[in-house]
C-alpha cells in the first residue's frame, strides 16, 4: 500500500477474556487511514469483542487500543459507531433529523440547546448520505437502506474520521446492500476510515480494501486475495463452508 | 352546570386534591415517557410495592429513635431505600442466579410488600398506618405535608430531565452510542431508576399503590400513539396526566366513588379513545389502511384475465375470472389504471405495455408452477387451481428456480408456451 497513510487504529496484542474463556488472544493489527476494512470470522469469533475494545468499553487483560495515538478509553467519540440495524428500537418516537443531530450530541454542553451549526452538520450529513427528503419522517417509516442511511449520517455528523459498522448489510436486498456500499465508498473518498463487520465471504472480496479474519486469535489481516485463501478459511470456519473456491476466485479477480 | 362544575371547586379538599393530583400527574407523565420506551413499566409496579416496607420502616425508626409520630420525611427516606434495595435485589438475582429479570421484580417486589405488610400488622401498637389508604390511595385527603412533598419532588425531577434531556434520550435510544462518546450510561439509568422512585413515592399517598404504575405508564403511552417526537411525546404525557387527573376527580365527585380509581378509569378510557381514534398508530387509521389496501392477488389475476382474453376485455368477463367482490375489483381497476398496467375504453379494458409485462411475469410463473407440479405427480385435474394459487410467488429467485429445474421447457403440461 501507499507511504502517505497514517495508522488510525493500532491494536497490539489485544487479549480480552470473560471468565477464563478468551475472546481475543493476542490480536495485533495497524489499520491505516482512508480504507474501506471488513472484519470477518465465524460466529463466536470475538467480532462483536474487537468491537467494544475499539470503542472502548472493554478493559483488555492485555495489550492496548491506540485510537489516533490515544488509548481507546481516552479516544471517546473519536470512533463513530453505526449500530446492527436489529439492535435499534424502530418504533422509537424520533425523526430522522434528530437521530442525525445526535453525533452533535458529544460537542453541545448539557446547559445549553443545539445550534444553528448543529442543525446545519446534521442537515449535510443527512445530504451525503441522499436522505435530505425524509428529514421529518419517523425512523420506522423508512425501508432497511434508509434506515441504514440514517445512522450513517449520524456517524458523519459526529465529525470523527474513524467509523466502526455493525453488520450493515444484514438482512437488506442486493439492490440497497449497493446503495449502502455507495455511501461507504463516499464516505471513504471523503478522507474516512470504515471499519465494518461483515459475515457474507461470498461479497467481502468485492466491498472492501483489506479484511481482517479472526477468530479469538487473528488469522490474517490483508487484502482480501491474501486472506480469502483455502488454507485459511478451512482452518477458521472448519470446513464448514463449501463455497470456498468460488469465494477465492473472486478474490483473484 | 353550577352544581355539576362550579361548585366542587369551591371546596378546599376538591383544590387541594386537583393540584397534587396535577403536580403528580405531570410529573408521572414526563418520567413514564422514559419508563414505557425502556419497557421497565414492571419496575415502577415493583418500586411502588416496595415502598410500604420503607414507609413502615422509617415510621418505625422516627417513632423509637425520636418519638416523632407519622414523620413525613422520614417515610419518605424510608420509602426511597427501600424502592433503591428492591432494584438493587433485582438486578443481584437475576445477575448472579439463572433467574431472568421479569421473574427476579415478581420475587422481589411481591417479598417486600409481604415484609411491609408483616411489618405494619405486628407493630400495629406503634405504627398507625392504614393499609387500606395505602393501597387505595386517598387523594381527596391530600394533606399540605403531601403537596410540598410532591411539589419539590416534581420541580427536582422535571429539571434534571429538562437540564439532561438530550442525555436521558440518548441513553434510551441508543447505549452503545451514548456510551461511545462517553456519556455515563449506567449512572444515567440509576438517576432514572431513582427519579421513578421519586416520582411513585410522591404519587403513592394520591392514587395508592396498586394504581400509581398505570399513572405512570397509561398517560405516556397515550402519548406515544400521538407523537414521533420524544419532547413532544413527554409533553402530551403531561398534559394527559392533567385531563385524567381533572375528569377523574369531576367522575369521583359525581359518581361518590373512591378518587384514585376513578382518575385511573378515566385515565384508561382516555387512552383507549385514543388508541381507537389516533391518525396514524390508531385502530381506525389501520383499519382504513386495510381496507384501502388492494391485494396484489386481485391485481394479478385481472392482469392474467385481460392477458389470455386478448382483446378489450369487459367487465363482465373479468367478474367472472377474478374472484373478489366486485368494489374490491372495481378499486382494484381504479388503482391500475392509476399506476398505468392497464387503460379503460367505453369497451371495456386494455393493458399498457407494462402491464402486458407484469401480465407476462404471472403467466410465467403460472405455467412454470403447473410444469413443475406435474413433474412431481400431482393430478391433472390439481394442476390449474394449485398453479393459480402458487404464481401469486412470482419474485425473480423463485421463477428462475422453476425455470432450471424443468430444463428451461417451452410448453407447459397443457401445452400452453411458457412465455
Amino acid at each position: 500500500m501507499t507511504t502517505n497513510r497514517s495508522t488510525v487504529i493500532e491494536v497490539e496484542h489485544l487479549t480480552v477474556s470473560y471468565q477464563a474463556k478468551p475472546a481475543l488472544l493476542d490480536v495485533s493489527v495497524k489499520i491505516e487511514s482512508d480504507q474501506l476494512i471488513g472484519v470477518i470470522g465465524p460466529n463466536g469469533a470475538g467480532k462483536s469483542t474487537f468491537i467494544k475494545a475499539v470503542l472502548g468499553f472493554v478493559k483488555p487483560d492485555l495489550g492496548t487500543v491506540l485510537i489516533n495515538g490515544k488509548s481507546a478509553q481516552k479516544a471517546k467519540g473519536e470512533v463513530a459507531y453505526v449500530p446492527q440495524r436489529g439492535a435499534v428500537d424502530w418504533d422509537f418516537p424520533i425523526t430522522v433529523k434528530e437521530v442525525a443531530l445526535m453525533g452533535r450530541y458529544q460537542k453541545i454542553p448539557w446547559y445549553t440547546s443545539p445550534k444553528a451549526a448543529d442543525y446545519e452538520a446534521a442537515f449535510n450529513a443527512l445530504e451525503m448520505v441522499r436522505m435530505q427528503d425524509f428529514a421529518e419522517r419517523q425512523i420506522g417509516e423508512l425501508s432497511g437502506g434508509q434506515q441504514q442511511r440514517v445512522f450513517m449520517a449520524r456517524a458523519l455528523a459526529q465529525g470523527s474520521d474513524i467509523l466502526l459498522l455493525d453488520e450493515p448489510f444484514a438482512g437488506v436486498d442486493a439492490a440497497t446492500e449497493r446503495a449502502i456500499l455507495d455511501v461507504l465508498e463516499r464516505a471513504k473518498n471523503s478522507g474516512k476510515t470504515l471499519v465494518v463487520v461483515h459475515h457474507d465471504l461470498s461479497t467481502a472480496a468485492e466491498y472492501f480494501d483489506k479484511l481482517i479474519l479472526i477468530k479469538q486469535r487473528m488469522y490474517a489481516y490483508g487484502t482480501p486475495s491474501v486472506v480469502l485463501n483455502e488454507d485459511l478459511l478451512s482452518k477458521v470456519y472448519e470446513g464448514r463452508l463449501r463455497i470456498f473456491s468460488d469465494i477465492i476466485k473472486k478474490g483473484e479477480a | 352546570m353550577y352544581d355539576l362544575f362550579i361548585a366542587p371547586l369551591a371546596e378546599t379538599y376538591f383544590q387541594k386534591a386537583l393540584i397534587g393530583g396535577s403536580i403528580v400527574a405531570v410529573v408521572a407523565g414526563v418520567v413514564g415517557c422514559l419508563v414505557v420506551l425502556k419497557r421497565m413499566a414492571f419496575l415502577g409496579d415493583a418500586l411502588s410495592h416496595a415502598m410500604i416496607a420503607g414507609v413502615a420502616g422509617g415510621y418505625l425508626v422516627m417513632k423509637l429513635l425520636f418519638g416523632a409520630e407519622a414523620h413525613a420525611p422520614g417515610m419518605l427516606l424510608g420509602s426511597l431505600i427501600a424502592a433503591i434495595a428492591t432494584v438493587a435485589l433485582i438486578s443481584f438475582v437475576s445477575r448472579i442466579s439463572r433467574v431472568k429479570e421479569d421473574t427476579a421484580i415478581g420475587i422481589m417486589y411481591t417479598g417486600i410488600f409481604a415484609l411491609g405488610v408483616v411489618a405494619v400488622s405486628i407493630f400495629r401498637h406503634y405504627i398507625h398506618i392504614d393499609l387500606m389508604h395505602f393501597i387505595m390511595g386517598d387523594v381527596l385527603g391530600v394533606a399540605d405535608s403531601d403537596l410540598w412533598v410532591s411539589a419539590f419532588v416534581a420541580a427536582f425531577v422535571l429539571t434534571l430531565l429538562i437540564l439532561f434531556f438530550r442525555h436521558f434520550q440518548l441513553a434510551t435510544f441508543d447505549p452503545v452510542m451514548a456510551a461511545s462518546i462517553g456519556l455515563p450510561v449506567l449512572l444515567i439509568d440509576y438517576v432514572l431508576t431513582t427519579c421513578v422512585s421519586l416520582v411513585v413515592v410522591s404519587a403513592v399517598s394520591m392514587v395508592g399503590v396498586i394504581l400509581v404504575v398505570g399513572l405512570l405508564i397509561t398517560p405516556a403511552a397515550t402519548a406515544y400513539l400521538l407523537s414521533d417526537r420524544l419532547d413532544r411525546m413527554m409533553w402530551l404525557a403531561a398534559l394527559f396526566g392533567v385531563t385524567s387527573v381533572v375528569g377523574g376527580l369531576y367522575l369521583c365527585v359525581w359518581l361518590d366513588s373512591a378518587g384514585g380509581g376513578a382518575i385511573m378509569l378515566f385515565c384508561t378510557l382516555q387512552f383507549l379513545v385514543v388508541l381507537a381514534v389516533a391518525p396514524k398508530y390508531g385502530l381506525l387509521a389501520r383499519w382504513r389502511r386495510m381496507r384501502n389496501l388492494v391485494p396484489q392477488q386481485v391485481i394479478e389475476d385481472i392482469l392474467t384475465t385481460i392477458l389470455r382474453h386478448g382483446k378489450t376485455t369487459p367487465m363482465a368477463v373479468i367478474r367472472q375470472y377474478v374472484e373478489s367482490g366486485g368494489k374490491g375489483i372495481k378499486k382494484a381497476l381504479l388503482r391500475m389504471i392509476q399506476d398505468g398496467l392497464i387503460t379503460s375504453s367505453a369497451g371495456g379494458y386494455d393493458l399498457t405495455a407494462d402491464g402486458e409485462k407484469e401480465a407476462n411475469k404471472v403467466l410465467r410463473a403460472h405455467r412454470l408452477w403447473e410444469a413443475y407440479l406435474d413433474t412431481i405427480g400431482t393430478p391433472e385435474e390439481q394442476l390449474h387451481p394449485t398453479a393459480h394459487h402458487l404464481e401469486h410467488i412470482s419474485d425473480t429467485n423463485t421463477v428462475d428456480y422453476l425455470d432450471e429445474k424443468l430444463g428451461h421447457l417451452d410448453h407447459d403440461p397443457h401445452g400452453q408456451p411458457i412465455p
